[in-house]
């Protein structure tokens, strides 16, 4: 079950003011696992994909009055409960065009592999790639080329999943 | 972001810690401090705080910072703080080293300078510990929970070292003046044993199976390595001060700290069997290979003990046992991954940009592992003789070794920087377009 930080950035939209560094400061703050229920007085739909870019799927409820309450759900928590294909966010990403299985290679060559097939596909095409370990130093060099993710451990924890969309 | 950034100034750290090491190697070989010099002296001081401060606790501080956020996939909780850290203590040792100097007549009695290092130090070592302690927090399982550990021991150390040194300048009462008389072996086993040691031991866990494609240890089996040391400190410092507090001996609680630290070095010894059983990879790289040789010395070094303590020659021979367990198991630990890491973090800084998008040189080419094993083999064996030097009380015999320890030294210190200046990386892909070389003592991250 995730546990969710409650932000409430309504009072700051009402006076005006620009709730985006509040937003960024807490999720500086999350712990892993842990996901955002954010207060809104508009549907933030420009947050979404940036959220997504950091690895949140979301789902949005209307309250009353035009307010907005927007659950952000780690993508890992996510997938590890629900099937990926059925997490919204990243419904409409394509068949993968490249399957890897680098499992046995030596670090770092996992990577290496993973960055030139992503080089190499179309806008908006995706590769799915199977580890042995959570690739840590490879996600800032997705997120610096504009790529996507979304990965997780399998529930025996021995293979990490990884599907990789370009940007489009 | 999730994920792990190359640290900034792990390099940095490294340096500094390099430039110590070569200042403790200097003192050996001129023969100030011990095995000259009583194990108690000013100069034996000098001598043990510039090894475990200088070098090993910077170089451990500065793997930490890159290694701990890898561990949890997450950034650091502050880059910002680890500068100031690294000034902080290098003040820090500066002036408890003149302080200990003054206190052995080799400066004017400035005996404040003491408590001025103890602040300092604690100052830098506070920053750190809260800086990888909240961060190792986020996913506080497998090697973390020793980093954690590690840590707690670390402010163990520091705080019995703070007393110390206001006692040693007369400013803590009849109190600081009994933790001072009892107190010293709590503070070396705290330091070496639980910062230093436990430490070593969870960055182990992480680095060995990744770079051999074993699976991780089980959390319950590391667990119970960790629940053995994790104790040992615990009755060393509860215990310890209590029996001080109480006037009884320290011989009970030092006699069970021993059996548990066995236990510790036992099961860590049946952890790493299950590693290297289990690894897809068969050839092994240099880096491994020498690691082996300080999981001997550390084996040497439990057996030494044991061997002393039955023999009734423990107090006798205390020197050797702690050179063995500070140059064999832990500087040979830390020259043999410092090898690896400032390899992969060199390829990861430089090419790590351009990778898929130009040919890209691998990690093995940054390094040239048959002229180094050299320069390792040289000092493993330097460490072994002195110690037996150590043990058979030949001061010469034991300066000699300290400067073919120094050569093997430098010939790694070398090859570590050459590795950082790509100098063993054929032209055409040394330089792939957009590449940078990096810098020698900082990454631009």
């Amino acid at each position: 079950m995730t546990e969710y930080i409650d932000v409430d950035v309504r009072p700051i939209l009402r006076a005006g003011g620009e709730p985006f560094s509040v937003i960024m400061a807490t999720l500086e703050r999350l712990e892993l696992g842990q996901g955002l229920r954010l207060y809104a007085t508009f549907k933030p739909v420009p947050l979404f994909a940036v959220m997504a870019d950091r690895g949140f799927t979301h789902s949005e409820r209307a309250l009353d009055g035009g307010e907005w309450e927007v659950l952000f759900t780690p993508a890992e928590a996510a997938k590890q409960t629900a099937a990926p294909a059925t997490t919204p966010s990243f419904e409409n990403w394509p068949e993968p065009a490249v399957k890897l299985d680098n499992r046995d290679l030596d670090p770092p060559e996992p990577m290496v592999r993973i960055l030139a097939a992503a080089e190499k596909l179309g806008p908006g095409e995706t590769l799915s790639a199977l580890l042995r370990r959570e690739p840590v130093f490879l996600f800032p060099q997705l997120e610096k080329r504009g790529y996507r993710w979304l990965g997780g451990f399998t529930p025996d924890g021995a293979t990490y999943e990884l599907t990789v969309r370009a940007p489009s | 972001m999730i994920g792990a950034s190359i640290s900034r100034w792990t390099m940095s750290y490294f340096a500094m810690a390099v430039a110590w090491l070569f200042v403790a190697l200097a003192l050996m070989v001129a023969g100030v401090g011990f095995p000259a010099a009583d194990l108690a002296a000013p100069d034996t001081l000098v001598l043990v705080h510039v090894i475990c401060i200088g070098w090993l606790s910077l170089a451990m501080c500065g793997a930490l910072f890159q290694f701990v956020p890898v561990l949890v996939a997450r950034p650091l909780f502050s880059e910002k703080w680890a500068l100031p850290a690294l000034a902080l203590l290098t003040a820090g040792l500066a002036s408890l080293l003149a302080g200990f100097l003054a206190l052995g007549g080799r400066l004017p009695a400035w005996l404040w300078l003491l408590p001025l290092g103890a602040v300092l130090l604690t100052a830098g070592f506070g920053l750190i510990v809260v800086d990888l302690g909240l961060t190792a927090w986020l996913r506080p399982v497998g090697p973390a929970r020793f980093v954690l550990v590690g840590l707690a021991s670390l402010c163990a150390t520091v705080a019995f070292g703070a007393v110390f040194a206001f006692a040693l300048a007369g400013w803590a009462g009849s109190v600081g003046q009994l933790i001072l008389a009892g107190g010293v072996p709590l503070h070396a086993i705290a330091g070496l044993g639980g910062w230093l040691t436990l430490t070593a031991m969870g960055v182990s866990y992480r680095l060995l199976s990744m770079f051999m494609l074993s699976p991780d240890v089980d959390d319950r089996k590391s667990g119970t390595t960790l629940m053995a040391g994790a104790l040992a400190i615990a009755v060393t410092v509860v215990g310890g001060v209590l029996a001080i507090g109480l006037f009884a001996g320290l011989n009970v609680v030092l006699s069970i700290v021993a059996v548990l630290g066995l236990a510790t070095a036992a099961l860590y010894g049946r952890d790493l069997f299950a590693i290297f059983r289990a690894r897809k990879r068969r050839q092994l790289e240099l880096n491994t290979r020498m690691a082996t040789l300080s999981f001997a010395s550390l084996a040497g070094t439990a057996l030494l003990g044991a061997a002393l303590v039955v023999t009734g020659n423990f107090a006798a021979h205390v020197g050797a046992f702690a050179f063995l367990a500070v140059f064999g198991w832990l500087s040979g630990l830390v020259l043999a991954k410092l090898y690896k890491i400032v390899a992969f973090l060199t390829w990861l800084e430089t090419y790590g940009p351009v990778m898929g998008r130009a040919p890209t040189p691998r990690v093995q080419d940054l390094v040239a592992e048959r002229r180094a094993s050299k320069w390792f083999m040289i000092y493993y064996a330097a460490v072994w003789t002195g110690t037996l030097m150590l043990l058979i009380g030949l001061p010469s015999g034991f300066r000699a070794a300290a400067m073919a320890m120094t050569a093997g030294v430098i010939g790694i210190v070398r090859e570590v920087i050459r590795t950082r200046q790509l100098a063993d990386v054929a032209s055409p892909l040394r330089l792939p377009g957009g590449a940078r070389a990096p810098h020698l003592l900082f990454a631009r991250n």
